[in-house]
Order: structure tokens, then sequence, then C-alpha cells
């Protein structure tokens, strides 16, 4: 190779460089979203807000504890408009650090249920996932199951499929059950579901929902939606496993995915009128058909056969501040307890 | 009116270039170095900032585990990789076989495939109960745990190794190895007494880079079930909202990097390899292997290639060509570029300077250098949460002087992208390049000065032509790492601008792999490229 080559090399890019960098720029009647979900539902509800209102979305999608830090970071100078997050205890941290303005909509109190919005109207739900348990059907009787204390059962030792504890699903869960049974009894489930283990945590809900299928373990805790995206797609065979509801009392811990108008917001008022249309019929229904998430306006109508054949459940009516608030807490329970 | 312009630009311009000519590079060197270490001092701030309650609870609970994990996976990989590098090294450049020179650049390729898309695509081959199990009727072991981790760390990062020590061993030539053999040594005494040695500074580099990258990861580890240190720093964020003691973990992380940077320096020891003439560089014929020798070496070439880059994305492939694409990928394809080409741009040049700082520069300069190479082993994340708190702290002193909110500093802005790249991939741009300029001799310098040229002079005449293709190496790799980040792009990137890993994240993350594959294969097919350019940037091609 010709040095002239490799100076080429090393300076050819500032040219290409000059040429592309360029940063659009966000006109004031458009409406800035932050958010830690990436579904197709999301995309089909902005484009018929878009649609609806004319108002133009511009969207940033980033995981859920980067998006809070990125949000904190920009103070006054970038500000998204409406915040949208997965999970209770994300929404509660969102909130602790003071990202969310409080709105009052007549419409969001009417629509919402108490237990999946923030009591001053910080945040509101949009859907949710409940966290299931699922098993095999030729090695577990439903009767063998009671409730997410199975899981801790002697019988199932070494029959057990869950993900790492970092995951915030499984911290919120443990929340739950720390707020349902107090701290000493969630840390011996958490211990005993971990001594139950078929192998160490890993992967994601889907890859428990495969081992249990493929026969690695019996019993698996998961959330509902990757059931119901398997069982409608193609690409998996999980006609051997079934849904558990652990209704058990209070009922099944669910996981809330919110919105909220941010503190810094340009538009706030498009922003509320944002939520408003997330949780109207129209909207509320992408999320079952689309995401296999259950709509947070109970009412609505939908069309999705998994779903429907799951039929309804009993969720337990925690509200999402108590779960968000015990994060740390549960997150050192399982830490003790050995559940990596 | 335009002559006199023109007569005060010529001005400056001579003035600005008198300077140059006067500046040393060494100086240029240590502000840089400086500049882009600042992130790194940001953390060390932010870790002092914090109280002692996470630590103390994960000190009683996991932290032994957390380290043992991260040394364990840092030594199996490092090794691996490293018997994996120097071996194909030495089979392409010591032999000669079917196919050969194809190997020789295909090798590299691997590179282009980022660890956590390699461990997605595996863990769904050999997960019990994957169609591939259920179709071939194998029972593979499954690709996860610890010495799943390795394996992907190891087929994913061994390039290095291999670029690194296949240069030194064209550059060193065969002649000092056809010497010892015809002087009754054997082959595997002459490989280990004479090439060994000589390679080494290269190897133990591509080694060091090899482990500061497994030590920072995240992805991997945390989706095989490995828990390293990297996993408990994420959950002193995640978990516990508490950044100040993701600092104080990832300080930890950084004394481990300045050990294996540290090792690599003994590594190198003493033995310096400068070239002594033209005569070393002439190659010798490579014995000719033929028949069965000869396919049986191109087989165990073509393996980790095959398992690195050609499953993985061939199975991706497969489940791209089956799922419907949801939306354009064509923007975050040019933010991709955007990034990888302003970053080469900048490591070539802090590579450059930087190297200089090592050859020549004072005790406190090499320093702030090591520190800021040792930025390669924290993690994206943490990297990008020390930016942000610098970008802050320096945002206030630039509103306290301006007395208005000078919004220039602020996060999600693609200056404070480049700097957070620079000062993680700093590693990757030094290494190369001070690899190059150890081979200058000094005494051409010496004889440069003597001869009245001044500093930057024997930087343009002398230096630049005998160290462009470290450069280019250098600027190259940073491209390629750029290109493949993931949590600092998330964290600092403008909303306008996607980028291909971002894309390929957010649907793998929803364990939507088909939906991740067709990002995730542009983003592979752009490495290639990239990669294939570094077989160009080779000594005495």
């Amino acid at each position: 190779m010709t040095n002239r080559f490799a100076l080429g090399l090393v300076l050819a890019p500032l040219v290409v460089l000059g040429a592309c960098s360029q940063e659009a720029e966000t006109s004031d009647d458009t409406l800035v979203i932050y958010s830690s979900r990436h579904y197709d539902s999301d995309y089909a509800l902005y484009e018929a807000f878009t649609e609806a209102t004319g108002v133009e979305v511009e969207v940033v999608e980033a995981d859920g504890d980067l998006l809070i830090e990125r949000v904190k970071a920009d103070g006054d100078s970038n500000p998204p408009d409406v915040i949208i997050t997965v999970d209770s205890g994300r929404l509660w941290k969102a909130d602790q650090e003071g990202l969310f303005a409080s709105t009052s909509s007549d419409i969001l109190n009417q629509r919402v249920p108490a237990s999946m919005r923030h009591p001053d109207g910080h945040w509101y739900g949009i859907s949710s996932r409940a966290r299931v348990l699922v098993y095999a059907k030729d090695r577990v009787q439903a009767s063998d199951l009671t409730g997410y204390e199975s899981l801790a059962d002697p019988k199932f030792g070494g029959r057990v499929c869950a993900r790492s504890s970092g995951n915030i699903y499984n911290i919120s869960l443990l929340s739950a059950l720390i707020a349902r049974w107090g701290e000493e009894r969630a840390q011996d489930w958490a211990s005993k579901v971990a001594g139950n283990f078929a192998r160490d945590p890993q992967g994601g809900d889907s890859d428990q929902i495969r081992a249990v299928a493929a026969g690695e373990c019996d019993v698996a805790l998961v959330n509902s939606y990757y059931y119901a995206r398997m069982a409608l797609g193609t690409d998996d065979d999980v006609s051997n496993v079934a849904v558990y509801w652990p209704e058990a009392d209070p009922g099944v811990h669910v996981n809330i995915s919110g919105a909220g108008v941010a503190a810094n917001a340009r538009n706030p008022e498009l922003a509320k009128q944002f939520i408003e249309f997330a949780v109207s019929d129209e909207a509320q229904k992408l999320f079952p058909e689309l995401t296999s998430e259950y709509p947070i306006v109970a009412s609505v109508t939908y069309d999705n056969a998994v779903l429907e054949e799951l039929g309804t459940f009993k969720a337990d009516p925690l509200d999402g501040t108590t779960i968000g608030s015990r994060q740390e807490e549960a997150q050192r329970l399982f830490d003790r307890a050995g559940w990596p | 009116m335009a002559t006199a312009i023109d007569s005060i630009g010529n001005r400056a311009g001579a003035a600005a270039g008198a300077i140059l000519r006067r500046l040393d590079p060494a100086v240029i060197g240590t502000i840089l170095a400086a500049f882009f270490a600042l992130p790194i001092i940001a953390l060390i701030v932010l870790a002092m900032s914090g109280d002692s309650e996470y630590l103390d609870h994960i000190a009683s609970t996991r932290l032994t585990e957390f380290s043992t994990k991260s040394a364990q996976l840092a030594i199996m990989s490092g090794a691996l990789a490293a018997t994996i590098g120097v071996g194909c090294a030495w089979l392409v450049t010591r032999y000669e076989f079917a196919g050969r020179r194809a190997l020789s650049w295909l090798l590299i390729l691997p590179l282009a495939m980022p660890g956590y898309v390699a461990a997605y695509s595996w863990y769904a081959i050999t997960a019990p109960g994957s169609k591939f199990e259920a179709a071939s009727g194998w029972d593979l072991p499954t690709v996860s745990g610890i010495s799943g981790a390795a394996f992907i760390f190891a087929l994913t990062l061994y390039p290095y190794v291999y670029l690194l020590s296949r240069n030194a061993m064209e550059a060193h030539g065969r002649l000092s190895w056809d010497i010892a053999r015809s002087l009754g040594a054997g082959s595997w005494r002459a490989f280990r007494q004479i090439t060994l040695p000589m390679i080494w500074p290269a190897a133990a580099a591509g080694t060091a880079l090899v482990i500061m990258e497994v030590l920072a990861d995240y992805g991997v580890a945390d989706f095989l079930g490995v828990s390293t240190l990297t996993v408990g720093i994420v959950r002193a964020w995640s978990s516990f909202s508490d950044p100040a003691a993701a600092a104080q973990l990832a300080v930890l992380l950084l004394f481990g990097a300045l050990l294996a940077l540290g090792a690599e320096r003994t590594a190198r020891g003493r033995r310096q390899f400068a070239s002594t003439g033209a005569s070393d560089t002439q190659l010798s014929p490579r014995s000719q292997l033929t028949g069965w020798r000869s396919a049986l070496v191109a087989s165990l070439a073509m393996l980790p290639i095959a398992l690195g880059l050609l499953i993985p994305a061939g199975n991706l492939a497969w489940l791209a060509i089956n799922t419907r694409p949801s939306g354009s990928v064509l923007p975050a394809l040019q933010g991709t570029l955007l990034l990888a080409i302003g970053s080469a741009v900048l490591a070539v040049l802090l590579g450059l300077t930087a190297a200089y700082v090592l050859r020549s520069g004072n005790r406190l300069a090499r320093a702030s250098v090591r520190l800021l190479q040792a930025g390669y082993a924290v993690p994206g994340a943490v990297a990008a949460i020390a930016i942000l708190s610098a970008l802050a702290i320096g945002q206030s002193v630039l509103n306290a002087l301006s007395g208005a909110q000078a919004a220039i500093l602020t996060g999600g802005s693609i200056v404070a992208l480049l700097l957070a790249y620079q000062s993680r991939f700093a590693a990757v741009a030094i290494l190369p390049s001070e690899a190059a300029l150890v081979k200058v001799r000094p005494e051409l310098d010496e004889a440069a000065r003597s001869l009245g040229a001044s500093p930057m002079r024997v930087v343009t005449k002398i230096h630049l032509p005998l160290v462009l293709t470290g450069l280019a190496t250098a600027g190259l790799l940073v491209a390629i790492e750029v290109m493949k980040e993931l949590p600092a792009t998330m964290i600092l990137r403008p909303f306008s601008l996607d980028t291909l890993a971002v894309t390929a994240h957010n649907y793998a993350s929803d364990e939507r792999l088909a939906q991740a594959a067709l990002p995730a294969l542009i983003l592979i097919a752009i490495c290639v490229p990239a990669t294939a350019l570094l077989n160009l940037v080779r000594p005495n091609a």
C-alpha cells in the first residue's frame, strides 16, 4: 500500500463529515416524546395521533434507566413533552427525579383505574402486562400450583426457570411481594426459588418459555405478553406450555407502562392531549392487537386470539408508587437470597 | 481588496504555520489526552461524592462473586483470544496452503460482529429446544454462563491479537526464523525463541485490548448469565439509582484495566525490536503445504471465521428473510456512518499525538495517556454518566461566566458523543499508533534535529510516512468500535440521530431477535469493508 493511499484514507472522512453534519431543528408545534418502548403498537399510536390532530411527533427511544438519566441531564435545554416508560419501578424513579409535571384531566381520571395512575397525575398507565407462571402441561398439573409461592415449593426442586434478579420485572414482582408478605417471608421465598432453579438464570423471558417447552425446566416465571407473542407467532412451538394465573390473594402482579407530561414540556397542553388520546378506545386496542399487552381501559374490545383464550384474571390492585418505592429493598433481598 | 485579504490570510497562515512548526507534538498529545481524560476524572470525582452504603451491601453479599467472575472471564477470554489470534497469524505468515491469501484477510472479519449480537444468535442456536437442535437432532452444549461468554468474546475479539501479531510477523520478516532453523533449531523452538519474543509486544497489546473490552462488557455477560463486576455496576445504577456507587465500582474496574496495561508493559519489557535494517524484512518463501496438510491448515484457519462470524450471521440472515422489516433502517445507517467517520478522524489525531507522549513525554504526560487508555475498561453506560456529569460541571461554569444558559455543552449532542467515544476507545487508537512509532528509531529524530529540522518537520517528513499504517489501523479500529458501541450512544445521542446498533438492540432487548436481525446484519455488512480495509493497511503489502 502506498503512503498516499493511507493518507487519503485518513483524510477522506473529513470531507464526508463536513457534508453530513447538520442537526434537525424541532419546530414549536411538534410533540417530543421520550419513550423506552419500541413496539409496533406505539408506532401505530403516534401515527394515529398525527392523523387525528395534525401534530407531528418526534420520538426518542432509549432503555428505561438511560432515558431517565438523559432527561435529568438535559435540564431545560432540550426537553421532552411526554415521557413514556415501562414498569412502575421506572415510573416511580422518574417521578422521584422530578421529571413529571402534575396534570389533571377528567378523561384520564375517568378512564385509568386509580391503582394504575399517580395520585397527583404525574403519570398515567397506558398498557399492562401480567407476571405469570408458565408450566409444561405434561409434567405439571395446574392443581400443583397455588400462586407465586409454588415456585418455592420443595416439589419443584431443580425444575424452576427465571431470568436474573437485575431484571426490572423480577424486582417489581418482589417489591409487590414484600408489600404482600413482609420482608422476611419475601426473602425466604426468593432464597427457596433460587434453590429450586434448574439452571443459572440466563436469557430473557422468551428463553424461559422455550426452556419449559424443551423440557429443561417445568415451571417458569414470565410476563404474559411474551407467551402471547410466541403463541401467536409461528417461530416457536409452545403448544405444550400453559399459563397459570397466580391469582392467590390479592391477585396477579401487573407491570404498567405509563406516560406523563414532562416537567419542562414546551407543549404541556399537546402532551396532555396525547396521553388522553393514548387511553381512547381507538388507541387502547392497539396494545393488545399489535403487542399482546393488556389495555389499561378494561372495557375496550379487541381482537387477539391468544389473549381471548387466556381469559380474564384478578389483578393485584397494589399501586405503582408502593411497588416503585421498594425497588432498592427488593434488589437487596435478591442479593442476599443468592438469586443471581 | 482581494489581494489585501489574501495577504492577511497568507500572513495568518504563515504565523499559524510558524506556531505549528515550533509546537512539540508531545505537547499537543498531552493536551488532547488530558481533555479526553476529563470524563475519567469526572468518574473519579463522582465516585468520591457518594456514600458507601451500596458498597457495604455489595461487599457483604456479592462483591467476591462479581470480582472473581470478572477476573475469570477476562483471563479465559484473553487466553483463548491470544491462542486463536497468534496461532492463526502464525499459520498465514509461515505456511503456504490452499486459500491462504483469502484467509489471511478473512480472519479479521469476525471483528465486525458485535459481541451481544453473537451472544443472542449463538444462544438462539444452542439453547435447549432451539429450532436448530430440533431439526438436526444434535444436542449442542448451550452457549451460556462463563464458558459461553468466553467463547463469544474470544471469537469476536481475537482479530485484535491476530491483526497486530500478523503485522508484526510480517514486519519482522521470516529471515530470523529461517536463520534459527538453519542453525538447527526445531520449528517449535524457533517459534518460541525467535518469533514469539518478536511479536510479543503486538500480541500483548492485542490481548490487553481484548481483556479491557471483556471487563467493560455488560450485554453479553448479562444475557448469558455471568455475574461480573460490570453487571454489579449497572445494577448499582438501575436498581439502586446510585450513579455514585456505580462510579465507585467502575473505579475498581479502572484499576483492573491499569493492571492489564501494566502487565502488557511488563510483558513488552525492555525488549524493543526496532527494525535492524532492510534485510530483516526480506521475506523468504513460506513453507509449502500440500494435500491433506494444506486442507487441514486451511480448515483450522477457517474455524474462527465460521464460529465468530458466518454461523451467527447466517442464523440472523435466516431470521431476517422470514421476517417483515418494521421501518426503514436508512436513517440509522446514516447516523452510524457519521459517528464512525467523525470518531476515526479524531482517533487518528489522538493516537498519533498520544503515541508521541508515550515515546518522548514526561512522566505526568505519560500517566495521563495511560489513564486515558484504561478508560477502555469503563463500561459504556458508566462512561456516559461520567460525561454527563463532566458536561454538567462545564455547563455550570459556562453559565456562570456568560450569565445565561449557554446550551452548548448539554448532553445529547454529537460533540458529547464524540468525546465519549474518544475517552472510551482511546486505547484502541493509541496502541496501534504507539506500536508503529516504537519501530521508528530515536536516532532518526536526533539526526534530523541535528540537521536543523523543527519537531513538527520531523513528524511530517520522517515519522508520518513511517507510521501511517499504524494510524490508519487506529482510525479503522475506532470506527468499527464506534459502529458497534451501544450504551454511550443510547444515552448521549441527539434524538434526531439513530444508529444501527441502537435499532438492533431495541428489538433484541424486547426479545425480538428476528426484527433485530436486519439492522444487525447491515451493521455487520458495513463493518466488514472497514475490517477488510485493515488488510490493506499493512506493512510490505
